[in-house]
């Protein structure tokens, strides 16, 4: 079975263009996912190390203020660190985000903390904070709007689009022979039926 | 021949002296050492090469090439032998698009996903202007920052 390919003005098309609101909150519930697991598994480690090194167990859970320290600090740098270094966190890369500035350039470490200050302030005012990628013209949240950045789609279209063309002429090739001497077209069959 | 009977006799007398005379005479040429006195780039440089490719009807002597028997000629499997496949590799983008275009199926599954996420932005945008009853305002708004997009060009500006 070929799948068609996704429709060239919603992928290559749209390289640049102010991100939307469904795809920024799949991307953030992505990054929540891998923080916390990152960070379970980081105390699952300590803990193991602990308990190796000294002999007594030691769970953070008893300590719930620690943890909550340790927890915004572990979130602070997951979030600042990657937006310094590329401008996108793990499951902005996934779904094909990326922050810059307004203007469209790379974003600094001083916005990248910035920025990671403010999405913990919108957080904390969600029920206006988040409006902007909606209705805003620039599609900016309050995290955007006091860090001075946008966010993009920003992934290689164009090597998508090639890797669908090369899998369909693939599928060109591999013409299965039919049963009464015609050839049968995957293709042809695939618009047949969409 | 001349019917003049003195005419004719002159003439073969003519005839006779200049089978014998022209030999000799070409024999004692040093035809290396005139060749050495002319001045071949002058006399290159007089002609008119322009002109003379004007003058050449390319479709015709393309039409008498014979492709097929030249190709044939070639040996191509030594020509390949002589590409350095990884340094074609390594030069152009070649590479990275066969690695690209090789991938799994959960970086197609990605592409997808990617583009439905575009088009529910699309619908959730649409959605949020037809709510606030700003359609036709909106065609005039940026889509992208100005590095990565080209402004929008509108009737009005």
């Amino acid at each position: 079975m070929t799948v068609s390919a996704p429709a060239a003005e919603l992928t290559v098309g749209r390289q640049g263009h102010y991100a939307g609101a469904v795809s920024r909150l799949v991307a953030f519930g992505a990054d929540v996912g891998a923080s916390w697991g990152l960070y379970t598994l980081g105390i699952a480690l300590f803990n193991t190390s602990f308990k190796l090194v000294t002999g007594h167990s030691y769970n953070l859970t008893n300590h719930q203020l620690l943890a909550l320290i340790i927890l915004g600090f572990w979130e602070f740098i997951y979030f600042s660190y990657q937006w310094a270094v590329s401008g996108r966190t793990l499951g902005m890369a996934i779904f094909g985000l990326q922050v810059v500035t307004t203007e469209g350039a790379h974003i600094g470490v001083r916005q990248a903390i910035l920025r990671t200050l403010s999405l913990a302030l919108s957080l904390m005012f969600f029920w206006f904070a988040f409006w902007g990628i909606i209705f805003q013209r620039e599609r900016r949240a309050l995290d955007d709007l006091l860090a001075g950045t946008v966010v993009v789609y920003s992934w290689d279209a164009r090597a998508a689009r090639l890797r669908w063309m090369a899998r369909t002429e693939n599928a060109m090739h591999r013409r299965v022979p039919h049963p009464i001497g015609r050839e049968h077209d995957p293709e042809r069959g695939r618009h047949a039926a969409s | 021949m001349s019917p003049n009977p003195v005419g004719a006799r002159m003439e073969q007398l003519a005839q006779a002296l200049a089978e014998r005379i022209v030999p000799m005479v070409i024999e004692a040429i040093d035809i290396d050492a005139l060749i050495d006195r002319v001045d071949i780039d002058k006399v290159v440089s007089r002609v008119d090469v322009d002109k003379v490719i004007s003058k050449v009807d390319v479709e015709k002597v393309i039409e008498r090439v014979d492709v097929e028997k030249i190709i044939d000629r070639v040996d191509i499997n030594a020509i390949v032998e002589k590409i350095n496949i990884d340094a074609l590799v390594e030069q152009t983008e070649l590479g990275s698009i066969i690695a690209r275009s090789t991938t799994g199926i959960l970086t197609e599954i990605l592409d997808v996903i990617r583009a439905q996420g575009v088009g529910l932005d699309d619908f959730i945008f649409r959605w949020g202007n037809r709510l606030t009853g700003r359609r036709r305002r909106v065609a005039d708004w940026p889509e992208g920052p100005p590095l990565l997009v080209e402004p929008k060009v509108t009737a009005g500006s």
